[in-house]
């Protein structure tokens, strides 16, 4: 436990900008909106930021990239194919609580199951990770229903909590501990540690209500989506709401997949591109030759809630796949973030 | 008996030699380019591989040779652009070859037990490589049966395998078209009207079934009515595949990805599955 | 900071998206959670925008066609044998085919650059049709050619009717807003033929006969005429025109309206007094290439006038432009009759302003739509030069295979490439400052984003080298000095700047001394305190089916598709998405109920031949429930092959989204 006066927090991240390429929040200034930024000028972190627009995963797991390159001329001439991603050292400096969590999904995802994602890993490889208490909530939070906020209890190297003139600052790691020495930061009492949770539960208090009102929701939800005891019906309803756009995934910490297309440059040059893609598109299950299995839209949406409310799937994250961030409320153009179908499908709505 | 698995760079495979099987589908031999990786380089009976069309892009496929003494091949339908691409190239064009995945057919599970094929149209395709396999421990088996159906007899897959498979001493096989043409002697109708005939074992016996959807469901509802348990009828789905390893997601249904936990399951599991098949 | 603001340039609902670039590639592309349009969404092309922008498949140099190839060329010789060609010819016998994808300073440079140096006046976008309608229906009536409400105020909207458009799919964005107007207690009304997302999200569907879209909504305007629903006040103080207008309702038989909507009256009067009692109140329609007919709008244009809903908050008749910059080409006088913001040419204040300002004399000759000089045979005209359109319009292949010359100006690769003699590259849309107008007015600034990937001109800096060649120099620095010039020039435009777009989210014409931050939504008192009817015919002629062809075909309303074919293509989760059937279906099919499968025995993906009294074609069946059982549907994109059934009779490619055809359907 250490201190950090607030006017040289960002010292620690000038302090990892020399090992690391250092990502944090930036605010762009006409639009007011968040990005979780790759930052050259460490002054441009504006670490009380409300929560990034989007989340970082796309540090880990870009929207598009490259995997692989290859150029063949055709006919019996060699083919050279090249593996195209490397290790960055990169520090995710000033992470919200929920996005970590949504970078754990992904790492047990990726790294944790039978074969592990050679691409993710090298992202993730070295990583120094920095996370920032939300002391107050933003208004479509709901991660104290997730079990994924307002504070990081595990996975960060350095957690920082705003505690009035100073950052309470938590090492998670030996590396964590190691910069705190270098630093030479002030070591905190148990008397700050008391501030730092007062903190925390000051934040609890002020959520919104419908995420408070969910909070016993999302077990009992998840309980009826996996044992099958949410209706057709209001799926259906959710479903007639899904616009097929994508956004919920795209924004979604923890949602991980991806479609990989092979783009031609010219001359037998081709990029292998790995980018998200989504559930809820139509094209996502369909094979070759037309034949979908999953075509009704009510399907495909039923199968992004099956994955983020339910057991089985919760087994993969060992969690649930919802963090609460609250993203994919700002993105729907239908009526169906999660927190709302939770809500339909508590209230069993099937119309207006 | 592990071999070699590639995950995400494919290996350059050489093709040589193309036959044509049926209108728009033809059989491709191959051979990796790396002699150590090719040597190495073992398949399960039912698994799938990921194929990729330099310059078109990858697709799944299911393998049909044998894991042993039989030459490595692949027989693809054209659907799409990538298999397009695929079938416009000629001997000595260079494929991408990533796995082999997925869980494979039983295959100690069903010794001693009789075993029923059914296949419709291409689905002979998947079923090619347990059939190869089980007839080379033919011993090890009760009655072995296939019954091929396809819609013309110009359709009937793997037309030499056939003959050598009539012939072959105690394989009972029986193939029919849906719509006869001048000169076809054999018999006419769905592959099921030929149960009867065939008088098909249902005690301790393993049904593999794979065909279109339609013809899957009507011989499933008439095995199930002949008393053949749901977990003795065998099947191989295909999906929509981008990376083979359970990571991109396309396949999954349900709770199971079929890349990693199929594409093999049996009739039991697939009627949990809540998709259409 | 690497986050670069811009407008998505696929649909005319103009979202605001935020992007990553490094050199010449999208990274990433992320929703402007800020903006008073989109407020943080996008549509699955938005979403994947950067998969088209970064493809490979873009014109990277010019070309001059030499023994029936291209060949590289330099620009200098590129542009030299355009003029060279193009003054060879006289300028009657020129054509300018406009992009309504272009940037308004395109559009602009495009129009000046026919009228004030090659003295043409054949200039024009290619969905003269849909939209011109619409622009003609409002300008005639309120003198605003533009939008009527505002897509920000849907919000405020009581009730609101979406008439023949699958909104949810053309402009997703508005469609969404729709939607939460619905959620938060807005009544929402779809009339259409066929059951859209739309209609399942609305609170009433009128599920009409196809091609009856004209009479159902004279039929509403007829119940709040004859139940003295209408805003007698309104109508007095603030409108004219309204007595040859009931004039026509009155002739309207009752049992003519049920039995050829196929809606019932008390459906009818429900809807209609929704309307009446609600205090706000808008509808929207498509407007584009397959957009309504004139008629059809006026009609809409009357039904919210006579109820008093125009000229208020929340309030407005809302045409929806299908391409990014539909309305910009108006805007900038990419029409042969009209100069920018709609002011005549026959106008001769205006076009002594123009002339003044360019130091030219204009040519007032009319000019004419390439589309219609195209189609008459012989054509009058020799040479056109064709800027970034879809191959769609290949449709007019043989008539462009008859040109002296044709000349291709565009950033991606398309099939136009082969018919022409020269092809002029320009930038992608992150390579350029730009703006654009979206479809409720809305003139936003899209700054640069990119270096050009090759060395490539944009639009407005290849315009400059054309005239320049021609011999006329034109002193622009920037794009900002086109709008400049524009703004002189155009009243509605004439208080915009890059200065003041650059500050904020986009500014909404007319925006001038009086208006100095735009104006949201028309007020009467623009029109001078009065507002006129639309005059309407009373025929509603719909093909009639019969025992030879039973069927009503309704032709068109996968807008998507149209015109965005040749962008979609270039990418893969959007080509995947929206070439979903095409794929599924590449020879086109025909949709038609379940209980006509069943009559006619034939089950999805079967060939049928559909036969009507103009022709015949094979096309795949494709089952679906929303599409009643007297009615088939063929989509637009299937156009070249669909065109030997509208080959006798372009009326129905000019009636666009409610034609219909007569057909019977018989199995192969």
């Amino acid at each position: 436990m250490y201190l950090i006066k607030k006017s040289d927090v960002l010292n620690i991240a000038k302090a990892l900008s020399a090992a690391y390429q250092v990502y944090g929040p930036v605010v762009e200034k006409v639009s007011g909106q968040t990005f979780f930024e790759k930052v050259d000028d460490i002054s441009e972190i504006t670490l009380a930021a409300p929560i990034p627009a989007a989340p970082p995963k796309s540090v880990v797991f870009p929207q598009a990239e490259r995997i692989m390159s290859y150029r063949y001329a055709g006919g019996n001439t060699p083919v050279e194919i090249k593996p195209d991603y490397a290790e960055t050292p990169k520090a995710l400096f000033g992470l919200r609580s929920c996005d970590l969590t949504g970078i754990q999904c992904l790492d047990r995802f990726f790294l944790g199951q039978e074969f592990v994602d050679d691409v993710y890993r090298h992202h993730r490889k070295k990583m120094f990770i920095v996370t920032n208490t939300c002391v107050v909530p933003f208004k479509y939070c709901f991660c104290v229903c997730t079990d994924s906020g307002p504070c990081a209890d595990e996975g960060y190297d350095l957690n920082l909590t705003d505690i009035g003139d100073n950052f309470f600052v938590e090492a998670g790691s030996a590396q964590g501990e190691a910069l705190c020495k270098k630093l030479n930061l002030e070591n905190a009492s148990e008397q700050h540690r008391s501030e730092k949770n007062a903190c925390v539960d000051k934040s609890i208090t002020l959520f919104e209500e419908f995420s408070t009102e969910s909070k016993a929701w999302i077990s009992r939800v998840m309980n009826r989506v996996t044992t099958g005891f949410a209706k057709e019906d209001v799926w259906e309803y959710v479903g007639d709401q899904c616009f097929e756009c994508g956004a919920c995934s795209f924004v979604c910490p923890s949602c991980s997949c991806f479609n990989i297309a092979d783009a031609s440059g010219g001359n037998g040059s081709c990029n292998r591109l790995r980018t998200w893609d989504s559930c809820s598109y139509e094209g996502y299950s369909r094979m070759a030759g037309g034949h979908n299995p999953r075509k009704p839209v009510e399907d495909r949406r039923n199968k992004r809630f099956f994955c983020k409310l339910s057991y089985s799937q919760s087994k993969k994250y060992l969690r649930p796949g919802c963090v609460g961030c609250g993203r994919c409320n700002w993105v729907c153009p239908g009526d169906i973030g999660l927190p709302n179908v939770v809500k339909y499908i508590r209230r069993e709505t099937t119309s207006r | 008996m592990n071999g070699i698995k590639i995950v995400t760079i494919p290996e350059v495979a050489t093709i040589e030699e193309i036959r044509d099987e049926i209108r728009d589908v033809k059989t491709f031999y191959l051979s990796l380019d790396n002699k150590e990786i090719d040597k190495n380089f073992k398949i399960k009976s039912g698994q799938f591989i990921m194929c990729t069309v330099f310059g078109a892009g990858e697709f799944a496929v299911s393998l049909p040779p044998s894991p042993e003494n039989d030459r490595f091949h692949l027989t693809v339908r054209k659907v799409g652009s990538v298999t397009n691409a695929l079938h416009e190239l000629k001997p000595g064009g260079k494929l991408g070859i990533r796995g082999p995945f997925g869980n494979g057919f039983p295959f100690e599970e069903i010794k001693g037990k009789n075993i029923i094929y059914v296949a419709g149209g291409i689905g002979l395709i998947p079923l090619r490589s347990s059939i190869v396999h089980v007839l080379q421990h033919k011993k090890e088996f009760g009655r072995v049966l296939m019954l091929h159906g396809a819609r013309t007899p110009d359709d009937l897959m793997y037309k030499d395998n056939l003959k050598e498979w009539q012939s072959f001493d105690g394989f009972e096989t029986y193939i029919t078209v849906d719509v006869a043409a001048p000169g076809w002697t054999g018999e006419v109708g769905f592959v099921h009207t030929l149960f009867d005939k065939a008088n098909l074992p249902i005690e301790n016996t393993v049904a593999f079934v794979c065909g279109p959807p339609v013809m899957f469901n009507t011989v499933i509802g008439e095995l199930m009515k002949r008393g053949l348990s749901d977990d003795c009828i065998i099947s191989t789905l295909e999906r929509h595949m981008k990376c083979g390893v359970g990571k991109c997601q396309h396949c999954a249904i349900g709770r199971t990805l079929v890349c990693t936990d199929g594409p093999v399951y049996t009739y039991r599991q697939i009627k949990t599955l809540g998709e259409q098949i | 900071m690497n986050q670069k603001p811009g407008v998505c340039t696929f649909c005319g609902t103009g979202c605001g998206h935020f992007m990553n670039v490094a050199g010449s590639t999208v990274e990433r592309v992320f929703p402007s959670l800020n903006h008073p349009v989109s407020q943080g969404r996008l549509c699955v092309r938005g979403w994947n925008i950067h998969e088209l922008l970064n493809t490979a498949q873009t014109i990277n140099r010019p070309f001059i066609k030499k023994d029936g190839r291209l060949s590289e060329a330099s620009y200098d010789a590129a542009v030299s044998l355009l003029v060279e060609r193009l003054r060879g010819i006289s300028p009657a016998a020129i054509g300018f085919l406009a992009s309504p994808r272009s940037t308004n300073e395109e559009q602009f440079l495009l129009m000046k650059l026919a009228r004030a140096v090659f003295k043409t006046n054949n200039i024009s976008l290619a969905s003269e049709a849909g939209h011109r309608g619409s622009l003609n229906v409002l300008h005639g009536g309120t003198g605003m050619a533009g939008m009527l409400g505002s897509i920000q105020e849907i919000c405020q909207a009581e009730f609101i009717l979406v008439a023949g458009s699958d909104i949810t799919k053309q402009n997703p964005i508005i469609g969404s807003e729709i939607h939460k107007a619905a959620q938060a207690g807005a009544k929402v009304v779809t009339i259409d033929s066929r059951r859209t997302q739309m209609a399942k999200l609305s609170t009433t569907f009128l599920h009409i006969t196809p091609g009856a879209l004209k009479l159902a909504v004279a039929a509403l305007a007829k119940y709040i005429f004859q139940e003295g629903l209408i805003d007698a006040d309104f109508i007095k103080t603030a409108t004219k025109g309204f007595d040859a207008f009931s004039a026509v309702l009155g002739k309207l038989s009752e049992s003519e309206i049920s039995a050829r909507t196929g809606i019932a009256r008390d459906e009818f009067k429900a809807v209609a007094e929704a309307l009446s009692r609600s205090r706000t109140a808008m509808v929207f329609f498509s407007s584009g290439i397959s957009g309504l007919d004139e008629d059809t709008i006026g009609y809409l244009y009357n039904l919210l006038a006579m109820t008093g809903k125009i000229g208020k908050p929340g309030c407005g008749v809302n045409p929806v432009a299908g391409l990014n910059n539909l309305q910009g080409g108006y805007d900038m006088g990419c029409a042969p009759d009209l100069l920018s913001g709609f002011q005549p040419l026959a106008d001769q204040a205006a076009v002594k302003k123009f002339s003044g300002a360019w130091g030219v004399e204009l040519n007032t000759a009319a000019g004419a739509p390439i589309y219609d000089l195209l189609s008459k045979s012989p054509s009058s005209l020799k040479a056109l030069v064709v800027v970034d359109h879809d191959e769609g319009f290949i449709r007019a292949a043989e008539a462009l295979g008859k040109l002296e010359f044709v000349a291709y100006i565009g950033a991606y690769q398309n099939r136009f490439m082969d018919h022409a003699d020269v092809v002029l590259p320009v930038g992608r849309y992150i390579e350029a400052d730009g703006t654009f107008t979206n479809t409720d007015r809305r003139v936003q600034l899209a700054p640069k984003k990119a270096e050009p990937a090759h060395a490539v001109l944009p639009g407005w800096k290849l315009y400059t080298l054309i005239a320049e060649k021609a011999g006329v120099k034109w002193n622009y620095g920037s794009p900002s000095d086109i709008m400049d010039e524009v703004a002189r020039l155009t009243p509605a435009y004439a208080g915009i700047s890059y200065k003041k777009l650059a500050s904020a989210f986009g500014i909404q014409w007319p925006c001038n001394e009086k208006h100095p931050d735009g104006t949201a939504h028309f007020d009467i008192a623009m029109a001078g305190g009065s507002i006129t009817f639309a005059r309407v015919s009373g025929t509603f002629d719909m093909p009639e089916t019969s025992a030879d062809f039973p069927y009503r075909l309704m032709i068109g309303k996968a807008q998507d598709f149209w015109h965005k074919n040749n962008l979609m293509r270039k990418t893969f989760i959007p080509m995947r998405e929206y070439n979903a059937t095409l794929l599924d279906y590449p020879e086109g099919y025909v949709e038609i109920a379940p209980e006509t499968a069943k009559a006619l025995q034939v089950r999805n993906q079967w060939q049928v031949k559909v036969v009507s009294p103009y022709g015949e074609l094979p096309l795949a069946v494709k089952i679906s429930e929303d599409v009643k059982s007297d009615t088939a549907y063929a989509p637009y994109f299937a156009q070249d092959m669909i065109a030997p059934l509208l080959a006798g009779h372009p009326e129905i490619v000019q009636k666009g989204e409610d034609a219909t055809i007569p057909i019977r359907i018989e199995k192969v």
